[in-house]
């Protein structure tokens, strides 16, 4: 059985080499001193000195934190429903409903986005349709309002594609016992539905809430040059600023900020679980 | 009650639908739109269709999304189901510590996993390319595939690998014949992931990919800026074809179950194979594609099978010359574009090799400082002075020793003469963009050194200031004119908005206002007596250069009379032919009645930029902190 283990070395090495030492470089990068030379280094922390003591930056990161939790939440309350229905509905279409919803993602994002920037422009479908409505002309494209809705479109059917799979592995007799025992609709969701599926919930939300935080072109291209996000400041130091140590820095800190998040959402699953193992 | 339920559930999920699709029908129907515009549909045509047909930079783009996809899947399924089945019989220490690492690219964010790779290629000065996306690629999707396989795996009867292995098999017997059938559908599934994450991938290949090797997404990217229904049609294609996958997949095996439990109940389980074998066609096709394509791009010609490798700004050049260039010679021209000259500097300074690049004036200069770029070959350049002597022998390159003008220009104001007044600009210049009557209605270019030289004109100092000071005060100007106009700051979607009379006023490249004012007829164009910025793009040949002959080549044919009139004409910057220049000014059918064309020469107070990375430094970080500022209005 030894040389079934041996099958796994190639890819010892390759994490090692494509996932290991990446980060270990980007770390790197952070604490080395100005110049892309890894001759002559010499370590600091300026890097995240700047980062902290900057009002500006704490203040993007937390806007892009924001913004993000107010894409989570949205992709909650509207995803639900949305997954409720799919899990109770017939078998013959649930399969159907589920692929009615995976195929958006299989179209590119960056063609989603971009067609969100005709219907809300100026003088977009959008804005046609509000007018005749009597809202009449409403600025969309470049706004706050335009950025959460092109990370809610790009991120919902994570959300429900999770909460519906965990919905789905619900064992229909325990709502029948429910109905059984006497509780109502609301009590059977509440009590029954509602904790059952909070492993979807969660993994939904580590599948929203990641690329919303750092996401780059959706803020440029539905918020226009002047709506700077925490993965916009990133990108700029790589790509026009030209100072990889800073942008490594913030980097590690969101690597880490996120890594955090994640760590609190799988404390949370596992307590969950340990809690219903005692029910 | 149980009735409203559904009603509401039908109605939020009817709901969702319109939503999740209006979009893509959206993008479907204004494929076929005949004019430019996103926004009305003014007529049926093919158009786009046809553009996108011709557009080899498409088609390339198109190529190298299926094939890094297609290869992607291939090896990363391959590499991660054997890791998988490697690692299930490991100890436990390794499969703990490589479960982690293999975790690094699922829990990290994109934009970090795609800059640690970035950074491992340039470290060891691996060239970015088509390989780096490659194996980037790969090294993302591995992670789904083992997270796919690992939960079969586990539910694996250990005992069978060992009894067929008793049985006389060898491992890989065991292997192939024993454990692989039973994880099928999670492979299946790991090989679809790794394919959609593929195709889907745009932050990674982004910063990973170079030398002007783009998959779709990028491509997306940079053309999203100035409005182009092709982006339309070939997100149609893609539609299209994911439509009709995935109809193959899911359709196909229904019907034939359908067939089969009509002929024989028995053999119903023989449908539920039915999906490898359907995919495996789709991959076999996929596959004949990849190695078909080189037939297409062969030509005839002088430089036959030679690729040169041109960096030039988005929207540069008309794409028909490049073409007619690459009949005439039989080379291949492979595009890359950037946005700004910083930009390609933080490539070119990575060793990404370039044979030419259209890189402006400041940063000619500090490119012939750090040694970067080559002098020319004088006896191939014999059109010199074809070349208007205003843009010829300027102090950045006293001789044109290193650099050929292509287009040239000043920047200045651009209004609606319908709601702003001619007096108005004229007396108040840059400081217009200050004032509180144009909140809303002004848009700013996002370029720190545009930004910083408005400011700094309006303040009446010289843009090339070396005077921390003054660049402070210029950046409390430009916090005011955030303040109280609240801009909308814009790169090149500013040319066709202000084509669109969107905004009242906004501050541009005269070569973008002449394009902006040949559209719409109520915009005019001035330049501030506080005097403005002249400028010059030009092309260089950078020291690493492969194709140094060829790259000669192509200056002297995009300095050709024809070729310019063909660029200025699609572009609207000016040209620094002298006779095309001349034609095109005085021409009415092309920029004669538009002043905007035609640059102010000889105005003391106008100024060429010079290179100064510490002011550049400073210019930089103040300039992002106007852009969060903006932000939170």
């Amino acid at each position: 059985m030894k040389k079934i283990s041996h099958l796994a070395v190639p890819y010892v090495v390759w994490t090692i080499l494509l996932l290991a030492l990446p980060m270990v470089l980007i770390v790197f990068y952070s604490v080395v001193g100005e110049g892309n030379t890894i001759l002559d280094v010499s370590f600091t922390i300026d890097n995240y000195k700047k980062f902290f003591t900057d009002k500006d930056f704490l203040i993007v990161l937390w806007r892009s934190v924001k913004i993000a939790l107010e894409t989570t939440v949205i992709c909650i309350l509207v995803g639900y429903p949305i997954a409720y229905f799919i899990s109770r509905s017939e078998e013959k279409y649930r399969n159907l409903f589920i692929l009615l919803v995976t195929i958006p993602m299989w179209i590119n994002m960056l063609v989603r986005t971009y067609a969100w920037i005709g219907i809300l422009s100026e003088n977009g479908v959008a804005n046609k349709i509000l007018s005749f409505i009597g809202l009449g002309d409403v600025q969309l494209i470049h706004t706050q309002g335009a950025v959460i809705l092109g990370m809610v479109y790009n991120f919902i059917p994570f959300m429900i594609l999770q909460i519906n799979s965990s919905l789905s592995k619900m064992d229909n007799s325990l709502l029948e016992a429910s109905q059984d025992l006497g509780a109502d609709g609301k009590t059977t969701f509440m009590k029954i539905v509602l904790p059952l599926s909070l492993p979807g919930v969660v993994s939904g939300i580590a599948l929203v809430f990641l690329p919303s935080v750092s996401s780059f072109f959706i803020p440029k291209m539905l918020g226009g040059g002047q709506f700077f996000l925490i993965g916009n400041v990133i990108e700029n130091q790589f790509i026009t600023v030209g100072e990889w140590s800073f942008g490594s820095a913030i980097s590690v800190i969101m690597a880490a900020l996120m890594m955090l998040s994640m760590y609190v959402v799988r404390a949370i699953e596992k307590k969950n679980k340990v809690d219903r193992g005692d029910d | 009650m149980k009735k409203d339920k559904r009603i509401f559930g039908k109605f939020i999920f009817s709901s969702a639908m319109i939503f999740f699709y209006l979009p893509i029908l959206y993008v479907v129907i204004f494929s076929f739109n005949s004019s430019k515009s996103l926004t009305s549909f003014s007529g049926f045509s093919l158009e786009w269709y046809k553009r996108i047909s011709e557009s080899s930079e498409m088609m390339v783009a198109l190529y190298t999304t299926i094939a890094v996809a297609v290869i992607a899947t291939i090896v990363s399924t391959f590499i991660g189901t054997i890791s998988a089945i490697g690692l299930f019989k490991s100890n436990k220490l390794i499969k703990r510590l490589i479960g982690q690492i293999n975790d690094l690219p699922i829990m990290n964010p994109e934009i970090v996993t795609a800059i640690g790779l970035m950074l491992l290629f340039i470290t060891f000065k691996v060239e970015r390319g088509l390989l780096t996306m490659l194996l980037a690629h790969i090294s993302f999707c591995i992670p789904y595939v083992i997270l796919s396989v690992m939960p079969k795996i586990k539910s694996l009867d250990e005992n069978l690998a060992e009894a067929a292995m008793d049985l006389g098999a060898t491992p890989w017997q065991a292997l192939y014949k024993v454990i692989v059938p039973q994880i099928k559908p999670g492979i299946i599934a790991g090989a679809l992931i790794a394919f959609t994450m593929s195709v889907d991938d745009f932050v990674i290949s982004y910063f990973v990919s170079g030398r002007g090797v783009k998959n779709l997404s990028m491509v997306v990217y940079t053309m999203s800026k100035r409005i182009n229904p092709s982006i339309n049609a070939i997100s149609t294609l893609i539609i299209v074809a994911i439509t009709i996958v995935l109809i193959v997949i899911n359709v196909a095996p229904v019907i034939r179950r359908k067939i089969d439990s009509s002929n024989a109940k028995e053999k119903h389980f023989l449908a539920k194979k039915s999906k490898a074998p359907t995919i495996m066609v789709v991959a076999g096709a996929l596959l004949l594609f990849i190695f078909s394509f080189n037939f297409f791009f062969a030509s005839g010609g002088k430089y036959e099978g030679k690729t040169l490798h041109v960096y030039n700004w988005g929207e540069y050049t008309d794409p028909e010359t490049i073409a007619e260039f690459e009949r005439e010679t039989g080379a291949k021209v492979v595009l890359d574009n950037f946005d700004s000259n910083e930009q390609m500097y933080i490539k070119l300074a990575n060793g990404e090799s370039y044979d030419v690049i259209f890189p402006s004036d400041y940063m000619i200069e500090r490119l012939i400082q750090e040694d970067m770029i080559q002098k020319l070959d004088k006896s191939k350049l014999d059109f010199l002075d074809d070349i208007y002597p205003g843009v010829r022998n300027l102090d950045y390159d006293p001789n044109n020793e290193y650099s050929v003008p292509y287009f040239w220009g000043t920047v200045g104001i651009l209004y609606d003469t319908e709601k702003v007044s001619e007096e108005e600009v004229a007396e108040q210049g840059f400081d217009i963009f200050r004032n509180p009557k144009y909140k809303g209605e002004t848009y700013l270019y996002d370029s720190e050194r545009d930004s910083f030289m408005m400011a700094l004109k309006a303040l009446g100092y010289s843009m090339n200031t070396q005077s921390e000071e003054e660049l402070n005060e210029a950046y409390n100007w430009l916090l005011d004119a955030v303040e109280t106009t609240e801009p909308e700051i814009v790169t090149d979607e500013i040319i066709d908005n202000m084509a669109q009379g969107r905004k009242a006023l906004a501050i541009m490249y005269s070569g973008d206002a002449a394009f902006a004012m040949s559209e719409n007829e109520s915009m005019a164009f001035h330049l501030p007596n506080s005097g403005t910025n002249l400028w010059s793009d030009a092309m260089v040949i950078p020291k690493n250069a492969k194709e140094v002959e060829l790259a000669h080549e192509f200056i002297r044919f995009n300095s050709s009379y024809e070729t310019t009139i063909k660029n200025s004409n699609f572009v609207g910057y000016t040209a620094s032919n002298e006779e095309a220049f001349d034609f095109l000014r005085t021409d009415k059918e092309y920029f004669g009645e538009i002043d905007a064309y035609t640059p102010r020469v000889g105005y003391e107070k106008d100024e060429i930029f010079h290179y100064d990375e510490e002011m550049r430094k400073i210019m930089a970080n103040l300039w992002s902190k106007v852009k969060i500022l903006a932000t939170s209005k």
